[in-house]
């Protein structure tokens, strides 16, 4: 079922792309209305989820992946529609493509193991979810910062320079990003740690066993955590902004990234619940 | 009807000539009640500008007009015919159509592209039609350039890209900040380019600019000028920490700001960006200063670059602009000439709503004994059938864009239902009313002025 929102997202991606390239006024909007398409028959098919298994697809990294595509593409939405400023969609549609191809192609919900039939849990994944989605959003507005800035500095104006908005509208965009995702991280990594607490004297689940800082998966969203902390923490203190925050946006991304994909799938030991 | 367009412009017409011909000086409502009085025209639009005069008209017979304005022009501006007329060129139907597309996009401009034109075009149509000069031809051709121009400045680069150096250096300023209002200027220098460069930002809605010479009261003189800040000219590395734009145009011969001004500044900014335009020659400003982080430096060889590579792309986007036109002018000249059947129509539709009149006057005798419900419905039905009987001629008269195809449905129409000894002056005066044009010469069309 998760292919149906993958190929409206595929066909919103082209028109983004000819959107940008074009810059006519009829693609961009066929971009946002299939954009707004995929994004309802993407909640179809989690509502679908959810009644087949009588919970929100959230367990395991097939769920979550697609419950951060779905939250990534409203958060785009709404970025989009608060600015009217479509030419980020190249970048962030395709990242969702990507990412939805493995929900597409494994297309299975994980059944729900006892442990995790938590308020807790389900509060602690939604949490990080949001928080994921803010980042990743953050991480698509850092890197076309980056692209105007170098246009702007080399004194090479070109496609960027054309479709980009400014650059201090494009880092203020990054803080509130990065801001709004750091609460949810922190409010997803406490909730967390709160539930384990809870379960972890009872639960004979090898799992619940393994959580600890030096689980893989755990190590590395603590450190994610530490990134935003100080972005967060710098640019009110000391100023960083500009390009130091974009890039500290998109490492702090790229190691979540990681953390989603390949730890999540092959490496973790505490997380492995697909 | 024909439309008609009788100007001047930079293409052909020198600057003092041009400036003679302004119809702003006296007014264009002015001129408008002038041309009003010209016999057989039947709308017009008066646009001038510092590049333009044009006179948009509709008139029976273009070469009368052409005489009439080139005459009206020459008296109004108070010019000799014989100085004047070798600079003024006429466009009619198409080619006025076609004229106007083109000045609304931008492709007839003395700079491509440029928008400020669209603006005019509008300004001067909403005088017009405002006091009543204008109808439907002229009100469908505006409108159409309207559009015309909007998808040329959508659908095609041509308006975009600064391509001037002042506006090059606001653009990037916007791209930088975004917002100018709270931002702070400094310009350094009070000579000929740093008063060019200050009005420039004083038209734009920047927060504060402050100006700093070596004479200060050259300083002081300037800002009193752009409303502007004297500053000490031994506090400028020290203002550098509060501004956020920089125009150096000072001429000196020294490099006035260096790499390590700079770099001191940005540490007390909290990496806010500042934007350095060095437009003097030699530069103000020493070129490593741009290395800094979050400092832009752009000295009068970028910005002149950036205007050239924009002047090209605008070039590349004029085939493009050149066939929407193209487009717009095949479909306004249809419309134009469909508009052509519009009396034809009406004498038609006069004709037989005359006979239904004078069938229901020769039965009324027959009726009486109906009630007037009953009397009231032989009247409907006797309209629907008339009605749906004039239908489908309506739409294929009104259909053809072809002008002997609408002369000869015309002529036959005339000739079978008697339209041309049965037309009334009121049905001509009617269609005149509606459509103030026509191509047909068997159905005489309006002379009424629509005001």
């Amino acid at each position: 079922m998760n292919a149906i929102p993958l190929a409206v997202y595929v066909v919103s991606g082209a028109a983004y792309a000819v959107h940008f390239s074009a810059r006519k006024p009829m693609s961009g909007r066929i971009a946002t209305v299939s954009l707004v398409f995929g994004v309802l028959v993407h909640t179809f098919v989690i509502g679908m989820q959810t009644m087949q298994v009588g919970h929100i697809p959230l367990v395991g990294t097939t769920g979550a992946i697609s419950a951060f595509v779905w939250l990534l593409a409203l958060a785009y939405l709404y970025t989009e529609m608060t600015t009217d400023e479509r030419a980020m969609g190249i970048f962030i549609v395709p990242l969702m493509v990507i990412l939805q191809l493995i929900p597409a192609i494994t297309n299975e919900v994980s059944a729900r193991p006892p442990v995790l039939e938590s308020r807790w849990f389900e509060l602690h994944v939604s949490s990080l979810l949001v928080a994921y989605a803010s980042f990743a959003l953050a991480c698509v507005i850092s890197i076309t910062y980056v692209l105007l800035f170098k246009e702007l500095k080399g004194k090479h104006l070109g496609v960027f320079y054309a479709r980009l908005p400014s650059l201090q509208v494009l880092d203020v965009m990054n803080s509130r990003a990065v801001t709004f995702g750091w609460i949810f991280l922190t409010v997803g990594l406490g909730v967390g740690a709160v539930w384990l607490l809870e379960v972890s004297p009872t639960a004979a689940d090898p799992r619940v066993q393994a959580m600890s800082i030096l689980d893989p998966k755990i190590f590395i969203v603590v450190l994610c955590w530490l990134v935003y902390t100080f972005s967060v923490y710098a640019r009110r203190t000391t100023g960083w902004s500009g390009r130091q925050a974009a890039w500290l946006s998109a490492i702090g991304f790229g190691l979540l990234l990681l953390n989603f994909v390949p730890i999540g799938y092959f490496v973790t030991r505490s997380h492995n619940f697909y | 009807m024909h439309l008609l367009l009788l100007g001047a412009s930079h293409h052909n017409a020198p600057v003092d000539l041009r400036e003679r011909v302004d119809f702003s000086r006296r007014g264009i409502p002015e001129a408008l009640r002038e041309l009003e009085r010209i016999p057989n025209i039947y709308e017009c639009v008066v646009l001038s500008t510092c590049n333009r005069s044009e006179i948009y008209t509709v008139c029976a017979e273009p070469d009368a007009a052409q005489e009439a304005l080139a005459v009206f022009m020459s008296s109004f501006h108070d010019v000799p015919e014989p100085e004047l007329a070798p600079y003024l060129y006429k466009r009619t139907n198409q080619d006025a159509a076609r004229h106007l597309f083109r000045v609304v996009s931008g492709l007839d401009s003395l700079v491509v592209g440029e928008p400020q034109i669209a603006g005019q075009v509008k300004e001067a149509f909403q005088i017009a039609s405002e006091q009543g000069f204008t109808s439907s031809s002229l009100n469908r051709l505006f409108h159409c350039s309207f559009r015309v121009g909007k998808r040329v400045r959508t659908e095609t680069g041509l308006g975009e890209g600064a391509v001037s150096v002042s506006y090059a250096a606001i653009s990037l300023a916007r791209k930088i900040f975004g917002d100018l209002s709270q931002l702070k200027a400094l310009v350094l220098g009070a000579g000929e380019m740093a008063e060019l460069t200050t009005t420039h930002l004083n038209a734009q809605p920047v927060g504060a600019i402050c100006l700093a010479n070596r004479t200060p009261s050259r300083a002081a003189a300037l800002a009193a000028k752009v409303n502007g800040t004297a500053v000490p000219w031994e506090t400028v590395t020290e203002e550098l920490a509060s501004t956020d734009i920089v125009v150096t145009a000072t001429g000196s011969s020294k490099r006035l700001l260096t790499h390590e001004h700079v770099a001191n500044a940005m540490k007390s900014r909290r990496n806010r960006p500042l934007f350095i335009i060095d437009i003097g020659v030699p530069r103000d400003v020493e070129p490593t200063a741009g290395e800094v982080e979050q400092v832009f430096l752009y000295n009068i060889d970028d910005l002149q670059t950036i205007v050239r590579d924009n002047l090209s792309k605008r070039q590349s986007q004029i085939d493009r602009a050149e066939l929407l036109v193209h487009e717009e002018v095949d479909g306004f000249m249809a419309w134009l000439g469909s508009r052509g059947a519009i009396p034809t129509v009406i004498a038609l539709r006069r004709r037989f709503e005359q006979t239904r009149q004078s069938e229901l006057k020769r039965l009324a005798p027959k009726l009486v004994g109906l009630s007037p419900e009953a009397k009231s419905r032989v009247e409907e039905i006797t309209r629907l059938l008339v009605e749906k009987l004039l239908s489908t001629p309506t739409e294929q008269l009104k259909s053809a864009s072809d002008e002997q195809e609408i002369a000869a449905d015309t002529d036959t129409l005339a000739r079978l239902f008697k339209l041309t000894n049965q037309t009334p002056q009121e049905a001509r005066d009617k269609s005149n009313q509606k459509s103030s044009k026509t191509t047909n010469s068997t159905l005489p069309s309006s002379t009424v002025k629509q005001r």
